[in-house]
């Protein structure tokens, strides 16, 4: 009897999406859903935002001069250099370097570190000066998406832990690094959403 | 041999993430420095949107790769980066 093949498609697009038609998919289906499902959670929140900004203006245009924008940028570069080097971790696997991989990963890994110390002392410093969810229209946004994000870089880097974890169990290789490249397109979907609310939250008045 | 390539021509990784620190800081500037005009809420916007397309194509890797999630995620980073325009408007 015939082993019928493995559905990796999973069955819930249509064939037109299908790697055959469309193209190569970065990482697998199901981190795909997964990323899908994150936009459209921060998609929510982004329209949540323009709908508070567009009731209540000038709590919107007073908001970012409140908030510590240095740590804003920090967190900003921190965030796109994490980017950096998952890319770089990336194009090491595929020539079989895993000493190099491994090494960008451990970078990424400490960027994401560097992010929530950098997020948990901007918190503090916003409580220091009296500023919480509850203060006004704009603070509430602020707290609903960043501290969303936050907790998203955090499992994030859990999750890098565990390819650190798989890589050097030898899980990794050239020709399969679906596993890898799942968790760096995820990674790069977290970056992408911190362009999104850097400048709505620190940067447009 | 054409990832051994694409190591040796990583130079361009570096950059994208230089343009993309540049940016950042310039978007700093102008939203430190001048009131939030349309002029300066479309620079921002634009500005967004080129740094979401240079993730998306370069370190996600989505140009040559799916055509559908390619379209996808630069529609988000046209959709949202226009509302910053039209909120320019409120």
């Amino acid at each position: 009897m015939k082993t019928p093949p493995i559905n990796t498609s999973l069955g819930i697009f249509p064939k037109s999406w299908s790697e055959e038609s469309a193209g190569r998919i970065p990482g697998n289906i199901p981190i795909w859903v997964g990323i899908l499902s994150e936009l459209t959670e921060f998609a929510l929140f982004f329209v949540a935002y323009f709908i508070a900004k567009f009731y209540y203006p000038d709590i919107f245009s007073q908001g970012p001069q409140h908030l510590h924008t240095s740590l804003g940028v920090a967190n900003t570069v921190v965030l796109l250099t994490s980017s950096y080097f998952m890319a770089k971790a990336m194009s090491f696997i595929r020539i079989n370097n895993r000493i190099k991989c491994e090494r960008y990963l451990w970078l990424a890994f400490s960027c994401g570190c560097i992010y929530l110390i950098i997020k948990t002392w901007e918190f503090h410093w916003n409580t220091l000066q009296g500023f919480s969810a509850n203060t006004n229209e704009f603070f509430t946004v602020y707290y609903y998406m960043t501290f969303n994000h936050f907790i998203h870089v955090g499992w994030a880097s859990c999750a890098i832990l565990w390819v650190i974890f798989r890589l050097r169990r030898g899980a990794y290789s050239a020709q399969d690094s679906s596993g890898l490249e799942a968790l760096a397109v995820y990674w790069h979907m977290i970056d992408l959403m911190w362009i999104l609310i850097f400048p709505l939250v620190y940067v447009l008045r | 041999m054409k990832a051994i390539n694409s190591i040796k021509g990583t130079g361009k990784l570096e950059w994208f993430l230089a343009a993309l620190i540049a940016i950042t800081l310039l978007n700093t500037f102008l939203g430190e420095q001048f009131a939030s005009t349309t002029l300066v809420c479309i620079l921002i916007a634009m500005t967004v949107t080129y740094k979401g397309l240079i993730v998306i194509d370069h370190f996600m890797e989505l140009k040559g790769a799916n055509k559908n999630l390619r379209f996808l995620m630069k529609c988000y980073f046209v959709i949202f980066p226009s509302l910053i325009i039209v909120s320019a408007f409120y």
